[in-house]
Parts: structure tokens; C-alpha cells; sequence
């Protein structure tokens, strides 16, 4: 009796206490998807988003081609067309996608469903890496998407001058998928500035002042800092033609996850260490 | 089972709970009554491991709750009926929560037909009223079938069939041996709803014990009583051990013993009563009395500290 009644509880035990590192972590992951995918407002964001990148796009590179006569040799020289084509995206569709990001964490902290969150997932910074990877791999598809059919369209336009040029050409599709890498950083920088400062409008703001503003105060930098500046750092990761202050494609991705794990972490350390 | 130990927390200099020690057991709705700014919302907040003690500690089931390891499962609990993103609908707001914890999605059509929301599951939550996002709150605090469910200041801002539903859905919940903790700052209704009660006024606690007791222990019913031979009925009174007041126009504030008892009592000694009127009960200002207590007890030591100073 007694051998069967501690046999059954060790089953039952192991049972129960086995696989719950990993399910812990993919149920955090579940509970974010859902918020994300439930709020229409995600979807409106991700069409408006992809339009807006698409067209913007299309604006600066119809302005180029116009222009294209009255550049100078040096000016034709650094013209690249593919991150031309991919401008809208790089500017405001991460911009919008990013908000998502800061959404996801300040939207709760302004409304105070926060708590509901950390009550049903106590270990807070599973709860930040969840919204950090959920929102990534939500922004990346979409930003890939809006990357291809924007350098698609910039390429159409810049047809008639016969600047254009093609897929296969080196370090476009590289261009074109690191567009989309960098957007998902960014997405992460939006999480943990919504963690480190939990006002929609604020880390919104600051998520702006540091990749659109980062690049007019960057000018005030030293030469050798400026490229490090995170608005920068995105630009190069989508050039194809390097000119002089931008880093190398795979460099500039690289310091972009660094500045985005830097800021989550700084995130994961306030909310874990705050009251909630 | 909900168990604090000297739980103290401090923010800054000041105190919001000082010390606190309880149990809450199943089976029984238990009364959380003090003021606003009693300590409620924080000890609640402890107990969900939202706020970090300053010291002491609370578990629930024997744990932590940040050690529980589904803790919807264990623990429900419903803070704020307001706090909640709206743009998303009931039922979604439902499925999130489920997910989380690995809980059947089935189960959220189950509590939604508990609260009876299931007309306006597909609703968004933003276009609920109050007394909605109540049973929104208390459906998700079900979600996970616990065995502990606790709500803060649950009646809150509602009309009176939403109070009314909302009791006795909490003495329905303890019937099927689930332990309740409720919140509020209305002793009229703590002694409607629960069966056990823990005061706390000014971060300490100040009472602990069943609301039958309690009530016995701190109302004094008093009798407002008027007689023709009144010193003849005052002194048969006294010498059984009633307490007199004796006010303006020979009315006697008789504490102590019941109108029937005294009626016996004039009976006997064949006095002519002109009135005999019991007094409403007095819970409520023996409530207010109680957390006063506490409030003087803290202005006293100020005075005291800045006198010493």
C-alpha cells in the first residue's frame, strides 16, 4: 500500500514539474500573440504602415530621378538606389511598427492591466521578453514585405533615368531582408523603451527623437561617433553603395541588436525591480 | 488559504501596512474592512506579489505566489475592474489570460456563461459599464477554476442588484469550500456578505474575528426607555446589571439588556412604561469608533513626537 501510494505521487510529480521551463516560457509567448492579434488596431497599424513606407518611398524616388540631371559627379557617385527605394520604410514604417512594440508594454502600464499580466505571469522579465519576440516576429514579415514591394516600385520609377537596378544585383537582397531585420530591432527598442519609461506618448516620443533626431544631432558629433548614432546605424544597414560615415552593412545590424539588448535589458531591470 | 506574516510595507517614511499577521481560511467569505487608505489595496497587491514586502511575508496554498506554478489555477483575483485595455472584446480579453496559463480555451465561454456576459462576449470591453467590467473581472478571477479568489472593493460604484448578485455570488463561491477574500470600506455591507472579518485601520490590523462575534463584541444595543415610576424601574435595572444614561424629559439610554428583557423586568415590578424603544444598531459607528481610534492613536504619537523634538 504505502509503496504504490509514493510511486504514484513521484509519477504524478514528475509529471507536473517536468516540463515547465520551457511550456512557462511558451505560454508567455501564446498570452502575447493573442494581445496582439485581438486589437485591431495591430492590423490597422501593419496596412497603414506598409502603405505609407510604400508610397513615401515612391515619393523620394520620383524626387531623385527628377533631380538626377542636376547632381554633381560626386553626388551621382553615392547614389544608391535601393536604400532610396527603401526610405519610407527605414523612416516612418518603423517608426509605426515600433509603436507597437512600445505599446505593448506602456499601453498596459497607462491602463493598469499591467498587474493582470504580472498576476498571471509572475516572473516579469518572461513577460518582456515575450512581448520583445512576439512583436519582432509580427514586424518582420510585414516589414519585409513592404521592403520588397517598395524597392520594387523604387526600381519601376527609376526605370525611365535607367538608374535602376535589379535583384540580383550584390548586396540588394541583403539590403532588402536587413530592411527588415532592422525595423524588428527597432520594434525591440520600442518594447524596452516602453518598459523603461510606461507612457505611450512618451516612449513613443523618445523612440522618434532617437532615430529621427539622433541623425540631426548627430552632426554635432565627432565624425568617428556619428555613425554609431541608431538612425544611422539603420541607414547603413540598408546600403548598397557605402559612402563614407556609414558603417558596413553587417557591422550596422550587429551595433542595432546591441542597442536594442542594451535597452532591453535596462527595461527588464526597472520592471523587476519595481512595484507593479 | 491566504497566510501573511508581519507583512510591512513602507514607502519612503511612511507606513501603508505596518506589521500585519492573518489567515484567511476556505470555506467562508472574509470581510478585508478599513477605510480608504487603510492598507487594503497594498496587503492585496503583497499577496499577488505585484509590490514587494518591506518585510515579513505572505503565502498562498503554502507558497509564495510568485512560486506557484500556474498561478491563475490557484489563485483568482480582480484589483481593478478598470484596468484593462479596451479595444479588445471580453472574449479575447479571456482567451489572452487562458493562454498565459495554459488553461483550455473552452473554459472561457464557461465563465463567461458564469457572470452571464455571454450576450457581449464578441463586445468590446471599452463600451462596458462598471458593473460589466465587475463580471468581466470576476470571470477572469474564475478562469482558472481556483481555489483562492480574491476581489478588492468589489462592489464598488455599482447599483443595487449588481451588489446584490455580487454577494451572493461570493457566499455561493465559499459554499463550494473555496476560500474568498473580499475588500471594502463599507462595514453595512462586510456584515451582509462576510462571514469572517480582519479590520484594518492605519496599516495595522485591529480586528479579527467572526462577523457574529464581532458584531456581539463591539455594538453595545441600547434601549431607549421612558416610565411613570421611572426611579423604581432605574434601580431594578441597575441592580441587574444594565447600564443608565439618564437624559433630558426622563429618558433613560439603557445599554446592557434587550427591550423584552426590560419590559420582563418593568412587568415584575409592575411599573407603567411609556416607551420602549430598542435603538438601531450601532455597527457602523462602532466601526467608524474602531478605525477613529486608530487615526487618534497616531495624531497622539505625532504630537508626542513633536513635543519631544
Amino acid at each position: 500500500m504505502n509503496t504504490a501510494t509514493v510511486t504514484l505521487d513521484a509519477t504524478h510529480l514528475t509529471a507536473a514539474a517536468s516540463p515547465m521551463r520551457t511550456s512557462k516560457t511558451r505560454r508567455a509567448v501564446n498570452a502575447e500573440w493573442t494581445k496582439l492579434r485581438t486589437l485591431p488596431s495591430t492590423w490597422r497599424t501593419a496596412v497603414i504602415a506598409t502603405v505609407l513606407s510604400i508610397a513615401l518611398g515612391a515619393i523620394l524616388c520620383v524626387s531623385q530621378a527628377q533631380q538626377w540631371a542636376s547632381m554633381t559627379a560626386q553626388q551621382r557617385r553615392i547614389f544608391d538606389p535601393t536604400s532610396c527605394s527603401l526610405f519610407g520604410v527605414v523612416f516612418v514604417g518603423a517608426m509605426m511598427l515600433a509603436a507597437l512594440g512600445v505599446r505593448s508594454v506602456a499601453g498596459e502600464y497607462s491602463t493598469g492591466m499591467i498587474r493582470s499580466t504580472f498576476t498571471a505571469t509572475p516572473t516579469r522579465r518572461r513577460v518582456l521578453a515575450a512581448k520583445a519576440g512576439v512583436t519582432a516576429a509580427f514586424v518582420f514579415p510585414v516589414a519585409l514585405l513592404a521592403d520588397i514591394v517598395s524597392f520594387q516600385v523604387g526600381q519601376q520609377i527609376f526605370t525611365g533615368k535607367h538608374l535602376e537596378v535589379s535583384w540580383d544585383h550584390a548586396g540588394v537582397l541583403q539590403a532588402v531582408v536587413f530592411g527588415a531585420v532592422a525595423v524588428s530591432l527597432i520594434a525591440v527598442i520600442g518594447v524596452g523603451l516602453g518598459g523603461l519609461i510606461r507612457h505611450t506618448a512618451g516612449a513613443t516620443t523618445a523612440l522618434v527623437l532617437l532615430i529621427v533626431g539622433g541623425v540631426t544631432l548627430g552632426q554635432l558629433l565627432p565624425a568617428g561617433l556619428r555613425q554609431y548614432v541608431p538612425g544611422t546605424v539603420f541607414q547603413a544597414a540598408v546600403t548598397v553603395h557605402r559612402s563614407a560615415g556609414l558603417l558596413e552593412p553587417r557591422a550596422a545590424v550587429a551595433v542595432l541588436a546591441t542597442y536594442a539588448a542594451i535597452v532591453l535589458a535596462a527595461a527588464a531591470i526597472r520592471i523587476g525591480h519595481r512595484d507593479a | 488559504m491566504i497566510e501573511a506574516k508581519h507583512l510591512t510595507k513602507r514607502y519612503g517614511r511612511t507606513i501603508a501596512v505596518n506589521e500585519v499577521s492573518f489567515a484567511v481560511k476556505p470555506g467562508q467569505v472574509t470581510g478585508f474592512l478599513g477605510p480608504n487608505g487603510a492598507g487594503k489595496s497594498t496587503t492585496m497587491r503583497m499577496i499577488l506579489g505585484l509590490d514587494a514586502p518591506t518585510s515579513g511575508e505572505v503565502r498562498v496554498d503554502g507558497k509564495p505566489y510568485r512560486e506557484l506554478a500556474d498561478p491563475l489555477r490557484s489563485v483568482g483575483a480582480l484589483l481593478d475592474a478598470k484596468a484593462i485595455v479596451g479595444g479588445r472584446s471580453a472574449a479575447n480579453h479571456l482567451m489572452w489570460l487562458a493562454d498565459s496559463n495554459g488553461i483550455a480555451r473552452r473554459r472561457v465561454s464557461e465563465v463567461l456563461d458564469i457572470v452571464g456576459l455571454s450576450d457581449v462576449a464578441g463586445k468590446k470591453v471599452g463600451a462596458f459599464s462598471l458593473g460589466m467590467n465587475q463580471r468581466l473581472g470576476i470571470a477572469a478571477a474564475l478562469l482558472g477554476d481556483p481555489q483562492t479568489v480574491m476581489f478588492d472593493e468589489p462592489i464598488n460604484g455599482l447599483d443595487p442588484e449588481g451588489i446584490l448578485w455580487i454577494r451572493n455570488f461570493m457566499k455561493a463561491l465559499a459554499a463550494e469550500g473555496r476560500t474568498v477574500f473580499l475588500s471594502s470600506h463599507l462595514m453595512s455591507e462586510m456584515a451582509q456578505t462576510a462571514d469572517h472579518l480582519i479590520v484594518i485601520g492605519r496599516g495595522r490590523i485591529i480586528a479579527d474575528a467572526g462577523t457574529d462575534e464581532f458584531i456581539h463584541r463591539h455594538t453595545a444595543a441600547s434601549v431607549r426607555v421612558r416610565a411613570v415610576e421611572q426611579n423604581v424601574l432605574a434601580e431594578a435595572l441597575t441592580r441587574r446589571g444594565a447600564l443608565i444614561e439618564h437624559g433630558p424629559d426622563s429618558v433613560m439610554t439603557v445599554t446592557g439588556m434587550d427591550a423584552a428583557q426590560i419590559g420582563g423586568v418593568a412587568y415584575a415590578h409592575a411599573v407603567t412604561l411609556i416607551e420602549l424603544a430598542p435603538l438601531g444598531s450601532s455597527l457602523e459607528a462602532a466601526y467608524f469608533d474602531l478605525t477613529k481610534d486608530e487615526t487618534d492613536y497616531d495624531a497622539a504619537l505625532l504630537v508626542g513626537a513633536s513635543q519631544g523634538a
